[in-house]
């Protein structure tokens, strides 16, 4: 009996894959992690004493930014209707379509961070700084690490014994982890870029 | 046999969405996010409806993601219930922190601790 055969005969006690479970419950403590970063942003919004504040943003370039991620979940589901339905070749090109919009979102914030640091806003300037660096700054760790993953998952699927049979279920994890990716996102360009400061 | 009843497990719990389906979301998503851009660049003549507004569009965009791309929709009502319970709790979280800053008196942002004795400055 194979460990893939073996492992898949385990029986949960909910019915439900533990690898799913899992991530279900991981992105379920993100939005603690994310949640407390947001709050620690909000309340030192404004609030500076010295420094640039929010009106160093630049709409131009995070609206991009914005799209090309959002693009980004839309290709991701697209590989994740690929793997189900058994249509390997969608589900590669659309894993690499995702992880090249994963690094042309990361190449956004570290201009947008490049060109912020030039302007006078660091991670030591000021509360605003701080806060809204660690913020973005891990939202774009979540991203480089969303990239790696699925680069594994890409990279794994064109070998010549593929992922395996169980494919749908780890293209539909890594899809997990991204969309949750971006929906931090959606929450992040509205309270931080579109709300103006109070 | 065995094996191929953790790809039924997710065959099973795929939605009949089609791609079609997922390119008019994407398409809603991209036309809503272009509505806020819009708002947030009339941030004077919207006044008060502004900051709800785009909230609100967030949320929207929130809703659909997590329901029909990451199909919470469909799958099973435990991963709701678990992921439900932990952005409860962040938004607990989040706005009893806000509160407590927005609603303290002991000027705490701009020096001192709320055990500290309340300082006038002139």
């Amino acid at each position: 009996m194979s460990a893939a055969t073996h492992e898949t005969e385990h029986h949960t006690s909910l019915g439900l894959d533990n690898r799913k479970l899992l991530m279900w419950i991981f992105l379920a403590s993100e939005c603690l992690f994310f949640g407390s970063l947001l709050s620690t942003y909000l309340i030192f919004k404004g609030e500076s004493l010295s420094g640039p504040g929010t009106d160093i943003f630049a709409f131009e370039i995070t609206s991009i930014s914005t799209f090309v991620l959002l693009m980004s979940s839309l290709s991701m589901v697209l590989a994740v209707y690929g793997a189900q339905h058994g249509q390997l070749g969608l589900m590669k090109l659309m894993l690499l379509c995702t992880i090249l919009l994963g690094l042309v979102f990361l190449g956004f914030q570290v201009y947008e961070f490049k060109t912020f640091a030039s302007e006078g806003l660091t991670l030591s300037t000021n509360q605003f700084g701080a806060s809204f660096f660690v913020l973005t700054g891990f939202h774009g760790c979540h991203v480089g690490g969303g990239v790696i993953y699925l680069g594994s998952l890409l990279i794994a699927s064109v070998r010549r014994n593929g992922i395996g049979k169980e494919t749908p279920l780890y293209i539909d994890i890594g899809g997990l982890y991204w969309h949750f990716v971006d929906i931090v996102w959606i929450v992040l360009f509205t309270v931080v870029y579109l709300i103006p400061a109070y | 046999m065995a094996e191929m009843d953790a790809v039924h497990d997710a065959h099973d719990e795929h939605p009949t969405t089609t791609i079609r389906e997922y390119l008019l979301i994407g398409l809603a998503l991209s036309v809503i996010t272009a509505i806020e851009l819009v708002m947030s660049l009339y941030d004077d003549a919207l006044g008060a409806i502004l900051i709800p507004g785009l909230l609100i569009f967030s949320a929207i965009k929130f809703i659909i993601v997590v329901a029909m791309f990451m199909h919470l929709k469909f799958d099973s009502i435990r991963f709701t219930q678990i992921f439900t319970f932990g952005f409860v709790l962040a938004a607990a979280l989040l706005t009893a922190v806000v509160v407590l800053f927005a609603f303290d008196a002991s000027d705490a942002i701009g020096g001192g601790f709320i055990g500290d004795p309340i300082e006038h400055h002139d």
